[in-house]
């Protein structure tokens, strides 16, 4: 099986004081560390256990900057083949659908049956990468997928709903599988596995190989903090009152 | 056969290389006599299998978290990070082979690839994020010292008292750092602390293997000191002592810290403080490993127990003083949570109590945040408490 997964450097907010810069439309970042997107970890994952059932290759694609190889080659030392990086530093500003276009651009000469996302990348949580690029290279796509089942030619996903629900899809490949987290359990990487990866080449691709610069489809304005609610309410007393006290909410609530 | 693995596991010199890059180069030292698993404490636990005296060997071979199967492969790195870094097998080699040392660097290339322990992982972020493993602001880092009028440093005090992050922000363990303000403006002793400026002295997480984020973080200690013309440091926890003392000259940054059991035995010695209200109670002392086998403090806290009139001083019985056994937090294994039954701090606890004291007495911030976690876990009526805390209450006025 030919596999690509679309990876994303992201920097790490979610435990994170974040701050706005003074553009008023980027978060602060030199005080944050930068990790493989949370979801993409998953996605290669599954690409990963799908290489080891049925063979073939996994290539790596992150639109990013120079420091986006460093993830890239964690991918390689997970189990990915190739890498490829797209200099992101020469598409100026980005969002989901232009990001989705400027992969597809370059991967639209690859042999694949099934490129994997994750299915939302914790920066700018768009959710567009993986159905925009379905949809514009022409096969089906299916979001929030938390199971994967592949028998011939056939492939049965499941989907997470809200609600506690479940959907299951029957699909054929070629496809794109935008997956969620806690699919799978993301593996660590080797001694040997990051030895090999630290010697691979990792393919850059810039502005120039793609064909047409593709537009973006909205603007980003303005990134502010929400203004603090009046809904929270602060317990205040020994452990035992504010215990005791949480205990009467949740039952008020009916959360139990 | 049981070893059959090792006999046909393929040796890979490229890892052996990496390892020794990273710092491994103990590893030739070794000639496997065993000693360190006499005293390696996950042998007392006896319940999780860590034959520490292969990983030297296996260090050479090249064998070190080779595993190219997924599950194989975790359990392997979850191997790499129970070493707790007491030292108890560095102290009884013959060689002095720094087992640590040796894991760490393998920890080390784990850490630039994202293959470790996702609850280490928050760990390091929220370091670099705010200066602090608990990821709580910066800006109320010296909130514990507003009741007690703590000043900020200045070039013209005698000393800056450094906390770090535990006792800053804690409710229960921040009583140790409001104790030791205590005895110092008892002693008449000029102080002040950094306050915001205060970060992480980063020692579990280099030991941890986040060597990029502790280089960071420690120079921004470093200059945050030069800044404010700091001469002397006196540290809560012994871990900062040993990075300060050992690690931050690598980064050129030299100032002499001392421990608070230390500067305290001095005060006492001095006549600067003298402890005169009795504290009738049996309490035994627990060596902190960074304390006892990594710095050689062994008398000063006990001096200072001695010293305190009443208090009835008991040692563990062959697990004392170099042979102490860790409370397993060290390394960054505070926030790694292992299964029942395979807790040190639980069988270091059942030694301490069974000496028969009321009190158990540590000098170190993570001993006490582990002890006390353990004796509420295990229900067990006993007090635990740093040696300031006591010294500070046997101060009359």
């Amino acid at each position: 099986m030919e596999l690509i997964v679309c990876i994303k450097r992201v920097p790490q907010t979610a435990e994170a004081e974040v701050k706005i810069d003074d553009s008023g439309k980027d978060i602060v970042k030199d005080r944050l560390t930068f990790d493989m997107n949370e979801a993409d970890s998953y996605a290669l994952e599954e690409a990963i256990l799908l290489k080891e059932k049925f063979g073939g290759a996994i290539t790596a694609v992150s639109l990013g900057t120079a420091e986006a190889e460093d993830t890239l080659r964690i991918a390689l030392a997970k189990g990915a083949d190739n890498a490829i990086r797209i200099k992101a530093e020469e598409f100026g500003e980005l969002d989901g659908y232009k990001t989705a276009m400027i992969i597809k651009e370059a991967i639209k000469d690859l042999k694949f049956d099934a490129i994997f996302t994750g299915c939302m990348a914790t920066d700018d949580s768009y959710y567009q990468v993986g159905p925009v690029l379905a949809e514009t290279l022409g096969v089906p796509h299916a979001t929030l997928v938390s199971k994967i089942e592949l028998t011939d030619k056939k492939v049965h996903v499941n989907r997470e709903l809200e609600g506690g629900l479940i959907e299951h899809l029957e699909m054929s490949l070629p496809a794109v599988f935008a997956v969620q987290t806690g699919i799978n359990e993301p593996r660590y990487a080797s001694l040997i596995a990051i030895r090999r990866a630290a010697a691979k080449e990792i393919k850059v691709l810039g502005k120039d190989d793609i064909a047409s610069e593709p537009k973006l489809n909205s603007t980003l304005e303005e990134l502010f903090v929400p203004p603090v609610g009046k809904r929270a309410e602060f317990l205040t007393g020994t452990a035992d009152e504010v215990s005791a006290r949480t205990a009467e909410i949740i039952k008020e609530k009916g959360l139990i | 056969m049981a070893n059959k693995k090792n006999i046909v596991a393929e040796i890979n010199p490229e890892i052996r290389e990496a390892l020794v890059e990273m710092g491994a180069v103990d590893a030739y030292k070794c000639y496997q006599c065993g000693k360190c698993a006499s005293v390696c404490p996950w042998f007392q636990v006896g319940t999780y299998e860590f034959l520490v005296f292969r990983f030297p060997l296996e260090t050479v071979l090249g064998l070190i978290a080779s595993s190219e199967d997924k599950e194989e492969l975790a359990k392997e790195v979850d191997k790499i990070y129970r070493c707790v870094g007491c030292e108890a097998c560095v102290d009884q080699c013959p060689l002095g082979v720094k087992i640590p040392d040796i894991l760490r660097s393998a920890r080390r290339i784990l850490v630039d690839f994202g293959s470790y322990p996702e609850t280490l992982k928050s760990v390091v972020q929220k370091i670099r994020n705010v200066g602090n493993p608990l990821g709580e602001p910066r800006e109320t880092r010296g909130d514990w010292a507003k009741e007690l009028n703590v000043e900020t440093y200045s070039a013209d005090k005698e000393l800056l008292y450094f906390p770090c992050c535990i006792p800053s922000y804690d409710d229960r363990i921040s009583r140790v750092a409001k104790a030791t303000s205590l005895i110092l403006k008892h002693g008449g002793v000029s102080f002040g602390i950094l306050g915001t400026r205060e970060s992480c002295c980063g020692e579990a997480i280099r030991r941890a293997g986040a060597e990029t984020v502790f280089n960071e973080t420690a120079k921004a200690n470093i200059q945050a000191f030069t800044e404010v013309g700091v001469k002397q440091i006196l540290v809560s926890s012994p871990h900062c002592y040993v990075t300060f003392s050992k690690e931050y000259p690598e980064l050129g940054g030299s100032f002499e810290p001392l421990h608070t059991t230390q500067y305290f035995w001095q005060l006492i010695e001095n006549g600067k403080i003298r402890p005169n209200k009795s504290y009738e109670k049996k309490v035994v002392y627990h060596d902190p490993c960074t304390l006892g086998r990594q710095s050689g403090v062994y008398e000063e806290p006990r001096n200072i127990l001695k010293s305190i009139p009443g208090l009835e001083l008991l040692e563990v019985d062959d697990f004392s003083r170099n042979l102490s056994l860790c409370c397993g937090a060290g390394s960054g294994a505070l926030w790694i949570d292992w299964p029942k039954g395979e807790r040190m701090a639980d069988i270091r606890i059942k030694q301490l109590v069974d000496t028969g004291a009321e009190v158990i007495a540590v000098a170190c911030p993570y001993c006490l945040q582990m002890f006390e976690e353990t004796v509420k876990a295990m229900n067990i009526d006993i007090t635990v408490m740093d040696v300031c805390e006591i010294l500070h209450e046997s101060l009359s006025g």
